[in-house]
């Protein structure tokens, strides 16, 4: 009888602590920028895995999907006007948007910051930023497992996640990854093109 | 019972697990104060930031960069007054090893002035607050936090001056 008492103190304070926790979790505004049911990932296990769909609005304040992107290969890249890693990256970004946009890549960066959608606007303009700019949500953060700024993650074609990298890495790295993407979805679009044909 | 009590914890603990604060700056204690009503004293409040990490200073070098920030909310009786936040060292980054930042990294103290409403009691008071910091490692950053600070003051009452006595001079014998 009394074990059973304790029982049911220790489960109430087990549930009030969940329903606690799952208050506290649930940050950002009401409506879920995320679509679908992909499941979060964390930046160390991104590979392989499914990139979560998600609509945020860009700088113009135009819906932006990142499934709209698909047939391209994506470099989604999370960054922030205070961090000093993501601004020493940016100039690199935009060299490899110009090289490789022509190829089909498509350099997508999420704004993690609170300083608001003209401070972004500024800054972007600023760094001469010439890929897409979107005003980012925690909840897209949290669904990547971005864990710190800059957070980059390579997305091929068909929208899975071929490499990611947390912090900042080399230029070269960058390319490579680029490289990578372009050239693993281009060979896959290739074989699944002969399988048709053969098919047919 | 006991089966019970672990398949609880084993159900609570991802919880925690999944919302765990990374925390970059603890705070570290604040310096025994004693107040006396009327008569304002500084109490210095020290933090530590995790070795590999820095924070910007309370004067950052850019308007984009979020400054270190302290936010004291005092009981009734005590009063906030000025906060006097050390000067950032002056330091660059192998990230940009062309730009100097104003941080702070490894411990960092700052000066609380307090004060007593002349008509509060004696005894401990509870201070709570907050620091607001954002932290960087040497290739990241961390979106901003803010972590508690709790510390006591003692108020004290007044010396008083014996009426009626003349003081003596130092010349008579």
């Amino acid at each position: 009888m009394k074990g059973n008492a304790v029982a049911i103190v220790v489960v109430t304070l087990v549930v009030a602590v969940m329903i606690f926790a799952g208050v506290k979790s649930s940050r950002g505004p009401k409506v879920s920028p995320m679509i679908g049911d992909a499941q979060p990932i964390s930046s160390t296990d991104a590979k392989g895995k499914q990139a979560p769909d998600f609509a945020l609005q860009d700088l113009q304040g135009k819906q932006v999907k990142l499934s709209d992107f698909r047939g391209k290969a994506v470099l989604l890249n999370f960054w922030a006007t205070f961090c000093g890693p993501c601004k020493v990256e940016m100039p690199w970004l935009v060299e490899l948007q110009k090289q490789y946009g022509p190829q089909g890549l498509e350099i997508v960066g999420v704004a993690l910051d609170d300083s608001g959608k003209e401070t972004i606007a500024k800054f972007a303009k600023e760094m001469g930023v010439n890929y897409t700019i979107l005003q980012g949500q925690d909840a897209v953060g949290d669904a990547y497992g971005a864990v710190g700024l800059p957070a980059t993650y390579y997305i091929d074609r068909r929208g899975k996640i071929i490499d990611s990298a947390l912090g900042l890495v080399s230029r070269s790295e960058i390319e490579n990854n680029i490289k990578k993407s372009l050239t693993e979805s281009k060979s896959e679009a290739e074989t699944a093109n002969n399988r048709g044909k053969a098919a047919s | 019972m006991k089966r019970i009590f672990v398949i609880l914890t084993l159900i609570a603990s991802p919880l925690f697990g999944a919302d765990s604060p990374r925390v970059y700056v603890s705070f570290e204690g604040a310096t025994p104060a004693t107040i006396t009503p009327g008569k304002p004293a500084d109490v210095e409040l020290h933090f530590k930031v995790k070795e590999g990490f820095h924070v910007n200073s309370n004067q950052p070098k850019s308007e984009l960069l979020i400054p270190t920030t302290l936010k004291l909310e005092p009981p009734t009786d005590l009063a906030t007054g000025s906060i006097i936040y050390p000067p950032g060292k002056d330091l660059s980054f192998p990230f940009d090893p062309s730009e100097k930042l104003s941080v702070y990294s490894d411990d960092f103290t700052v000066t609380a002035k307090m004060s007593a409403a002349k008509a509060a009691g004696t005894g401990n008071f509870t201070v709570h607050g907050q620091l607001r910091y954002q932290a960087c490692s040497d290739n990241a950053c961390f979106p901003p936090k803010s972590i508690s600070v709790q510390f006591d003051v003692q108020v004290v009452n007044q010396p008083k001056r014996a009426h009626g006595t003349t003081p003596q001079s130092p010349h008579i014998k």
